[in-house]
């Protein structure tokens, strides 16, 4: 080989293209010319047509043993993967910085970072279990509805939910309840405490809100103490319940250090009732809101599909705006 | 706001033909569990940001390219790779009796050649002759030209030419 002329060594290339199938019809048509006269190269042209054949054997050998195997250890990792990956990014919005992250079975969390932005300051960071990746595609819809809505364009985020991040079975109850209470409503910690079946679980449900994964969507800024105070949020952030509330159409007043929502110009719905009233109907101012549910219009009321009360007629005596 | 398929039909689809790949390009099936395994655990985790018009078997054999040189990284790795895989040979010649006498000697001299050429000759060949991918995407996978993937092509296979020299195989057809 070492002797080999110019047009031979020239050619090669071309040669084990040809003869591998894996040449265009113009360099064919030169590599036959060439080995139609050069005896040695047609040798070389020969042999390499005889290692495609074996290549070929092997290309189309059948299934590899241990590729079901790994298909199977395979699922289970990818099982493993999918129920740990959180994709999240970091949002501006009128309420300072926010975070959503989002599971494939729905959002989970949703969370005020202020002035913060790094990854490192969410609860995220710290959640044994989870892998997170920053991934705008999968929570950019998330984020615009979430604008939407804090711009009051929007009175639903119908977000499909994954309450994992919550600490308990408890917790998730809570949540349940609160998602109930719709929009331009509140209801109280002791009216969710009877919704989720334990009348004495006050401070519990309290609890339970301050660490609520996932503000605004799961709306705990709707549930406030049974004296009509907001008493908190989410901590240290009652000036943003305030907030929330007002965009609703809740009407608070702050006059005091703490503030609380102005129940005489609210309407009102009690436990289990299908109809709703004036906040002076029948024993009701004397009441605490531990069994009412407040709306900040009739409009609001009736949405949540009650009817105007038979006694009081709101809908003929509107509380004047 | 998923890719533009589910994963399933992704996994389903090239599997079986990833792990093919990484079981020619490491020789070992426990390297190949694990680095297609890997493959598409990268993939899962990027596939949401790929475009429709993607070609998905183009970007495992990228992924699964790359995880074999990461992993083959350093020489003293792929000579231990090398010396295992020997071993491993040598019990599957001794399973498959009848095709070790169909194919005998050029088939395992092939791959034994196959085996010891520099990973980026050997990966090229593989995607290029086992696989059918075109040479653009095989640069792509390998980061060079597709003209220095074809030149691996052509480097393997002379290596191979040269390794068969004096082995008596006329009886094999060309596949093509």
């Amino acid at each position: 080989m070492k002797h080999k002329p110019q047009s031979c060594r020239e050619i090669e290339a071309d040669l084990i293209a040809t003869a591998t199938g894996d040449a265009e019809p113009v360099v064919r048509g030169r590599v036959e010319d060439h080995i139609g006269f050069c005896a040695a190269c047609r040798g070389d042209f020969q042999r390499y047509r005889e290692i495609d054949g074996v290549v070929g054997v092997l290309r189309r050998e059948p299934a590899m043993e241990g590729a079901v195997r790994a298909r199977e250890r395979l699922e289970s990792r990818l099982a493993d993967l999918r129920s740990r990956l959180m994709m999240y990014r970091v949002f501006p919005s009128p309420l300072g910085n926010i975070l959503i992250a989002r599971s494939e079975h729905g959002v989970s969390l949703v969370e005020y970072l202020g002035e913060r932005t790094g990854f490192k300051f969410s609860r995220l960071a710290q959640v044994a279990g989870v892998e997170a990746q920053e991934d705008g595609l999968e929570v950019e819809a998330l984020y615009r509805e979430l604008l939407e809505y804090l711009h009051g364009k929007r009175t639903r985020l119908e977000w499909p939910l994954d309450l994992r991040l919550a600490r308990s079975d408890f917790q998730r109850a809570v949540m349940k309840a609160t998602v109930a209470i719709p929009y331009g409503a509140v209801a109280s910690y002791a009216g969710i405490a009877t919704d989720v079946g334990n009348r004495s679980a006050v401070r519990a449900v309290a609890q339970a809100l301050r660490w609520n994964p996932l503000p605004i969507v799961v709306p705990c800024h709707r549930i406030i103490g049974s004296s009509g105070l907001l008493t908190g949020y989410a901590g240290d952030k009652l000036s943003l319940k305030t907030r929330l509330l007002g965009l609703e159409g809740v009407p608070t007043l702050s006059a005091h250090r703490d503030p609380r929502v102005a129940r005489d110009t609210m309407y009102v719905r009690d436990r289990n009732e299908v109809e709703y009233c004036l906040p002076t109907c029948g024993g009701l101012p004397s009441r605490t809101l531990a069994d009412l549910t407040l709306f900040a219009s009739r409009e609001r009321a009736e949405s949540a599909g009650l009817a105007p009360c038979t006694a009081c007629r709101p809908d003929l005596h509107p509380l004047s705006a | 706001m998923m890719g533009a398929q589910p994963f399933e039909t992704i996994v389903a689809a090239h599997h079986a033909e990833i792990f093919r790949y990484l079981r020619r390009v490491t020789s070992r099936t426990s390297e190949a569990e694990d680095l297609s395994q890997e493959t598409f655990l990268r993939a899962y985790r990027a596939y949401r940001t790929l475009t429709p018009e993607a070609n998905v078997r183009a970007w495992l054999f990228a992924i699964a390219t790359n995880l074999s040189r990461n992993h083959f990284r350093g020489e003293k790795r792929r000579r231990l790779a090398y010396a295992s895989a020997a071993v491993e040979q040598r019990e599957t010649d001794l399973e498959g009796p009848e095709s070790v006498a169909l194919f005998g000697e050029a088939r395992t001299l092939l791959e034994t050649t196959i085996r010891g050429l520099p990973l980026k000759q050997r990966a090229a060949f593989t995607l290029r002759k086992m696989h059918d991918l075109d040479y653009e995407t095989i640069g792509q996978s390998l980061d060079c030209s597709a003209e220095s993937a074809r030149a691996h092509v052509f480097q393997a296979l002379r290596k191979i030419r040269r390794s068969l020299d004096g082995h008596e195989f006329a009886h094999m057809e060309p596949s093509r």
